[in-house]
């Protein structure tokens, strides 16, 4: 008599596990997205204005004020570099206070926890693709010739994705600890947004050092595929980008469990 | 097969650590990484056992910081327990944290779909159940505004409407049963009584013992981590009662401070007229003490208890402004209570005697004595005060009764 509506084990991952999963998370991100822009009056405009403006503001700096213009196609280059930093600045700044802001939901029996962290990912992500129109618009203005490359960036996205996860299960378990993280991360990403030569080239002298950069080996990634190979400090051909594969194949589960066993700490906590 | 919680042997241990924990980057960088470990454990739960069947429902009773949260988030799967075993068989809906997933700028509906999935439900589920969701929840015309619009009410009812649509068939409930209007409660008792009838099985923990007796099958008395009772809800429920006590009187010391009876005793209570007593009458307890060491200024106290549990009256020598010097010996006391308005039933007598500005206790007898009240016309209550019904109709030609007037029975003019 039970079982009459359908029987559910809870452990066994069934068709209807996976869809429930995969529904939950759209609706975590649209909730996301939702709550970014639920109150202002522009909506979800601001899903392009945001790094136009900044797009605005760097061209002027760096492209009119200190003019060293040796770099072709400059907008291009700085606003493909742009939108690769906001994409991994922002959701990994959201995500390290996964555990910490959602103690409601953690506390939910049965709720995946490690489904946060990608949520912030995600919505980033979404952030990402939207603004990718108006990059080819800027590549077609600066007359950048595309060809079949550009079929290789959803490979870059999902390492980008796959190692912003990695790294936010580290940072929000951290967080859980050392409530300053999220401050002390604001502190080394700024650090980092200006080693990522995102409006500048890395002169070759220091390319070596540059190297251990990962987000500024995938702006070399992204901008070899659009623009052009010479866009990049990338002296190493594609090395680099099958490392930051490897070490994100290793980061993933090891972020993973150390997020997992965080966050069932902290539930506990009085 | 079936479904159900299994619980064997369950313990809980939380640590404490050192208030000098460092709590920044910064301040574990300076040299507080060894602070980082617990100095102190404590068992949250110990020694839990018990088991819920399909088509149960398990009250759980106990005084705050019992381990009754604990335990329902354990069984919930929040947490890991470091003793014992719970085995659960089938899907877990439950009523933890209130509006947990809520979020305030959304709107009811928009919410509604988020905690529908978070509770295990799919999209295509939670869709074709929105609608029943929103009756349930009587919120028809507020669904589209956002929740921070709504009272706390509201959003009890909208989460409460949730967890019960998700098709659970564990159901952990704690203590949200009691939010609400009247109206509203009983319908969501009804409701996870339908659940029970279904198949399912449900905790729920209850601040009220009158509602667990409504509800529950069965009962399980938590009191600092441990078991103190696990049986029908009437034996838990009267158990409970009896635990309570210290409690409501602030002024009794813990169990542990009791040096009962090594100063004095009391020998005999004598509770006068005898058995039956007549509602109304007036009562005499006469207490014998033996007195062992000098005492200054002892304070003696009587409690009348109904076999519920219930104080019905409490009374003692200090708020009466009666200060003795007793040397040793025997002597006697005496309480003449000129009129005791009690419906019928059985009552209990206690006495006790509390040092000097209540300090310690002294001695303590529990119900040393029956006192059987003569029944009473009414039933329920405890009260059978002398009380008399008149009607009054309020004149016809008045538009404005003021009501607190009724009493007096002005009439009132017709405004013109």
């Amino acid at each position: 008599m039970a079982s009459r509506s359908q029987p559910i084990t809870q452990k066994r991952w069934t068709h209807r596990n996976w869809v429930q999963r995969r529904d939950l998370l759209w609706g975590l991100i649209s909730r996301d997205i939702k709550l970014l822009y639920n109150r202002s009056a522009l909506g979800i405009a601001w899903m392009l204005i945001n790094p136009l403006m900044q797009l605005v503001v760097y061209a002027f700096v760096f492209g009119v004020l200190l003019v060293n213009n040796s770099i072709p196609n400059f907008t291009s280059f700085i606003f493909s570099g742009l939108l690769v930093w906001t994409w991994f600045q922002s959701s990994l700044t959201e995500a390290t206070g996964a555990i910490v802001h959602n103690r409601s939901l953690i506390r939910q029996p049965g709720f995946p926890v490690a489904v946060l962290p990608v949520v912030n990912v995600a919505t980033g992500l979404i952030h990402f693709v939207m603004s990718l129109p108006i990059l080819l618009i800027f590549l077609w203005v600066d007359g950048v010739q595309l060809h079949a490359k550009l079929l290789l960036l959803p490979l870059l996205m999902a390492l980008q994705f796959a190692l912003t996860v990695s790294l936010a299960y580290v940072l929000a378990a951290l967080n859980v600890t050392f409530r300053d993280t999220q401050h002390t991360l604001g502190v080394l990403l700024q650090m980092l947004f200006y080693f990522s030569a995102i409006f500048y080239q890395v002169p070759t002298e220091y390319s070596q050092i540059f190297q251990f950069n990962p987000v500024l080996i995938l702006i070399d990634g992204y901008r070899s595929i659009l623009l052009a190979p010479e866009a990049t400090t990338n002296s190493f051909g594609w090395m680099p980008l099958v490392i930051l594969t490897a070490i994100t194949a290793i980061l993933l589960p090891l972020g993973h469990r150390i997020f997992q066993r965080q966050s069932e700490r902290f539930v506990e906590e009085l | 097969m079936g479904h159900g919680i299994v619980v064997q042997n369950l313990g809980k241990r939380f640590s404490s650590y050192s208030s000098d924990r460092p709590r920044t980057i910064m301040q574990a960088a300076m040299g507080g990484l060894k602070r980082l470990k617990a100095i102190n454990h404590f068992w949250a739960l110990r020694n839990v056992s018990f088991e819920v069947q399909p088509g149960e429902i398990l009250g759980v009773l106990g005084h705050n910081g019992a381990g009754k949260s604990t335990l329902l988030r354990l069984i919930g799967g929040i947490g890991s327990p470091d003793e014992g075993q719970i085995n659960i068989r089938g899907r877990v809906g439950a009523l933890l944290d209130l509006g947990a997933g809520f979020h305030e700028d959304l709107t009811g509906r928009e919410n509604l779909m988020v905690v529908a999935l978070i509770g295990g439900l799919t999209r295509e589920e939670a869709l074709a159940r929105q609608d029943k969701i929103i009756e349930f929840a009587e919120l028809e015309s507020f669904i589209d505004n956002p929740i921070r619009t709504y009272s706390t009410g509201m959003g009890m009812r909208l989460a409460f409407s949730i967890a019960i649509h998700t098709d659970p068939q564990i159901l952990l409930i704690d203590e949200h049963l009691s939010v609400g209007d009247i109206g509203f409660q009983a319908k969501c008792i009804e409701r996870v009584k339908a659940l029970r009838d279904q198949g399912c099985a449900i905790m729920l923990i209850s601040q009220s013992p009158d509602q667990v007796m409504e509800v529950c099958d069965r009962a399980l008395l938590l009191n600092r981590g441990q078991v103190a009772a696990y049986s029908d809800p009437a034996t838990v429920v009267a158990e409970y009662h009896a635990a309570m006590h210290p409690h409501q009187n602030p002024r009794l010391p813990q169990a542990n401070e009791l040096v009962l009876g090594e100063k004095i005793k009391i020998t005999a209570m004598e509770v006068s007229p005898a058995a039956p007593f007549q509602c109304g009458g007036s009562l005499t307890v006469d207490l014998d003490y033996d007195c062992i060491e000098p005492l200054n200024d002892p304070i003696f106290t009587v409690r009348i208890l109904h076999e519920s549990g219930a104080v019905c009256f409490d009374s003692n020598t200090e708020s009466f402004g009666c200060h003795t010097m007793l040397s040793p010996g025997p002597g006697r006391i005496r309480l003449q209570v000129e009129r005791l308005d009690l419906n019928g039933g059985q009552y209990f007598v206690s006495a006790g005697v509390q040092s000097q500005h209540w300090e310690t206790l002294l001695e303590y007898q529990d119900k040393m004595r029956e006192l059987v009240v003569a029944p009473t016309p009414i039933v329920e209550g405890l009260l059978h005060a002398p009380c008399v019904w008149t009607t009054e109709v309020p004149p016809k030609s008045s538009r404005r009764t003021n009501h607190a007037d009724h009493g007096n029975n002005v009439p009132v003019s017709p405004k013109t």
